[in-house]
């Protein structure tokens, strides 16, 4: 497994859109993307429950990933977040 | 006979039979499934055909609407194709649940889980996961939709709210009025029923329960009345009204194709206010001569979320590409008082009509103002855009913006992006402080353009939903038509136009003022721009100015109104 903490800066938060850039990217990648905030563990796979997870800019979060092309989706992730997820 | 009182959203009469829209019934028995691969493949195919179905919705409402609302539609597909709510209720299909149960199950789990979040855009969503629950369940159950683009001639449409997906068929030739029990002016409704010209009363409490099926109703939707159940009487004097009302719409048809000129040959413009690319359409379907005011409000109230600068980018560009090279007044958001964008975060105040809003708020969020402020100089490149700035001040207000637009040209130019660096930036004026100092800011402004709403409400210190002092809100006052004649005379000594883009800029008993103090430019709303211009040909600039002088020393507003209506012509 791999792992990066990051903070997010995107506006308004995890939100649809945003949720939605973040899913769709993440949909191809063997490994299981997970992203850890406030305790809670996201399957950031699913636009559903990045949403309901209700995670607000400024929050710090974990990403990992874990599978044959980890890193790859680790690399994938990161790079969107950083970017501000299409905003 | 009963009087059924509402919002006169779009004018016109229509006399027609009731049909009354409600959502089908979607009431199933839960069963116990055996096939659970085949009960599974079952959901599968439900959700392609819903989705099918969103995908040509949204690509109508793209065209017909707008790119907000159909990339609303466009997020009910990703929701419901979400891979991990599905696979929750394959589990549940697994479990021996039948389709139905399993969808409502997982729906409604995530609607509570939305509902319960701590902010309103979350929240919000709840709602949309509830609409693809319907959307769905009427594939599984085979449950048709509502459909209103195949109805029987002379029908009056009673529904509770029109929404988007339910008006991209709307049948124009058949449907002859349109009546809601929710929406107002400014309501997709509305705007919906004003551009298919298609007379409407909204917001009329119990209209879906208090009309009745197949009953033939009067919609007048000048008045925002609807009869429900009219005598022989009632029915013959609205058919006269109605027939009225097309012959003298009928008779503004020769106005199209005509300049706006005065009877005595002075050309003025005529320009149409729009808050969507549907009253775009609407303007150059009236013969407006430009756009003289787009509120870019709906862009930011529709999504839930901040526009980025590609989808504003989108809008104003087809505006500029809708009017054909035609002048495209775009006015930078103007959010606070009593328009408030949830996730914009925006606090409660004392008092927000004389607190952080329009222009303040946007100088103070760059992040907001860039975004837009980037898009309207990229759309600068596709015709005549031209950037109005609300609620000015001062001139170091209307600096400020010129040195960010000058700041993000120069971005352009280096990465290359086509725009108009002299994009012309104009001040409306809307406070007495600007009003005071319009000849300063003249010297830096493009152009002036008046917005009387709230020049009234400001000028005269009154809150126009407050029913104790509303009394006092009259553009007919002479406090307001001082101002409003100063502004125009330090607009035109300073050689720049000076439009109006309020409610008066129409009313045919103020046009004579209007020509007299020498306005160059007139914003109405689409509906309006024929009489607009009918009425300007009725008026000479000596007519104009005999009646002006009169006017201008009475000393009340019932004083001034009574001279201008013993004048309308």
């Amino acid at each position: 497994m791999v792992s990066q903490t990051i903070t997010l800066t995107n506006g308004s938060g995890l939100h649809m859109r945003p949720a939605g850039v973040l899913a769709q990217a993440m949909a191809p990648f063997a490994s299981n993307v997970t992203i850890v905030a406030d305790g809670k563990e996201v399957n950031a796979k699913s636009l559903m429950a990045i949403v309901a997870s209700g995670i607000k800019c400024g929050t710090e979060i974990e990403v990992r990933c874990e599978g044959d092309d980890e890193q790859a989706a680790l690399d994938a992730a990161i790079g969107l977040i950083e970017s501000g997820l299409g905003e | 006979m009963a009087a059924l009182e509402g919002v006169a959203a779009a004018p016109g009469l229509g006399i027609g039979s009731v049909m009354i829209i409600t959502d089908p019934s979607l009431d199933y028995e839960p069963r116990t499934v055996e096939d659970a691969s085949a009960e599974k493949e079952r959901l599968r195919r439900a959700i392609d055909a819903f989705s099918d179905l969103t995908r040509e919705k949204a690509a109508v409402v793209r065209e017909r609407v707008g790119d907000a609302e159909a990339a609303i539609l466009e997020g009910h597909i990703l929701m419901i194709t979400d891979p991990y709510m599905v696979a929750e209720m394959e589990g549940l299909i697994d479990a021996g649940q039948c389709a139905e149960a399993a969808l409502e199950q997982i729906c409604e789990m995530f609607a509570t889980m939305f509902e319960a979040a701590d902010d309103d855009l979350t929240r919000q969503r709840a709602a949309d996961v509830r609409d693809i629950k319907s959307g769905v369940l009427c594939q599984l159950l085979g449950v048709r939709e509502v459909d209103v683009s195949c109805v029987p001639q002379g029908t009056v449409l009673v529904t509770h709210d029109l929404v988007p997906s339910m008006t991209a068929g709307l049948d124009r030739e058949n449907v002859v009025g349109i009546v809601t029990e929710t929406g107002g002016m400014t309501s997709h409704s509305a705007i919906l029923a004003r551009a298919l010209e298609i007379p409407a009363v909204l917001a009329v409490p119990g209209a879906v329960t208090s009309l009745v099926e197949g009953a033939t109703v009067v919609v007048d939707g000048t008045e925002g009345v609807v009869l429900a159940d009219p005598d022989e009487e009632a029915l013959s004097q609205a058919r006269g009204r109605r027939e009225q009302y097309l012959r003298e719409k009928e008779a503004l048809q020769r106005f199209v194709g005509k300049k706006t000129v005065t009877a005595d040959g002075c050309q003025v413009e005529l320009f149409g206010n729009i808050g969507s690319l549907e009253d775009a359409r609407a303007v150059v379907a009236n013969d407006g001569e430009g756009v003289g005011l787009f509120r870019t409000e709906f862009l930011f109230m529709d999504g839930g979320a901040m526009p980025t600068e590609e989808e504003q980018f989108r809008a104003y560009q087809q505006a500029a590409l809708i009017m054909k090279g035609r002048p495209v007044i775009i006015r930078t958001l103007d959010i606070g008082g009593d328009k408030d964008i949830p996730y914009l975060g925006l606090e409660k105040e004392e008092n927000p009509f004389l607190g952080f809003r329009a222009i303040r708020y946007c100088l103070a969020r760059e992040d907001v103002f860039r975004t837009q402020l980037r898009a309207l100089l990229r759309a600068s490149a596709y015709g005549d855009v031209r950037i109005m700035v609300p609620l000015v001040t001062g001139v170091e207000e209307l600096r400020q913006v010129r040195a960010l637009i000058r700041r993000y040209a120069e971005e352009f130019d280096r990465e290359g992006v086509a725009c108009n660096k002299d994009v012309p930036v104009g001040v409306m004026i809307e406070t007495p402080a600007a009003a005071l100092t319009a000849d300063i800011l003249a010297r830096e402004a493009d152009f002036f353009s008046i917005g009387t709403n709230d020049l009234t409400g400001y000028t005269m210190a009154v809150d126009r939903g407050n029913d104790r002092v509303r009394y006092l809100y009259s553009t007919f006052h002479p406090a307001v038509l001082r101002s409003i004649r100063s502004v125009i005379a330090a607009g035109l000594d300073a050689g720049i136009p000076v439009g109006m883009c309020g409610e008066a800029a129409a009313d045919p008993s103020l046009i004579p003022l209007w020509i007299s103090f020498g306005l160059t430019e007139y914003s109405v709303s689409p509906a309006s721009i024929l009489a607009t211009r009918a009425t300007i040909a009725k008026w000479s600039a000596a007519d104009a100015d005999a009646l002006a002088r009169t006017v201008m020393e009475a000393a009340t507003p019932s004083e001034v109104h009574k001279l201008l209506r013993g004048g309308v012509r």
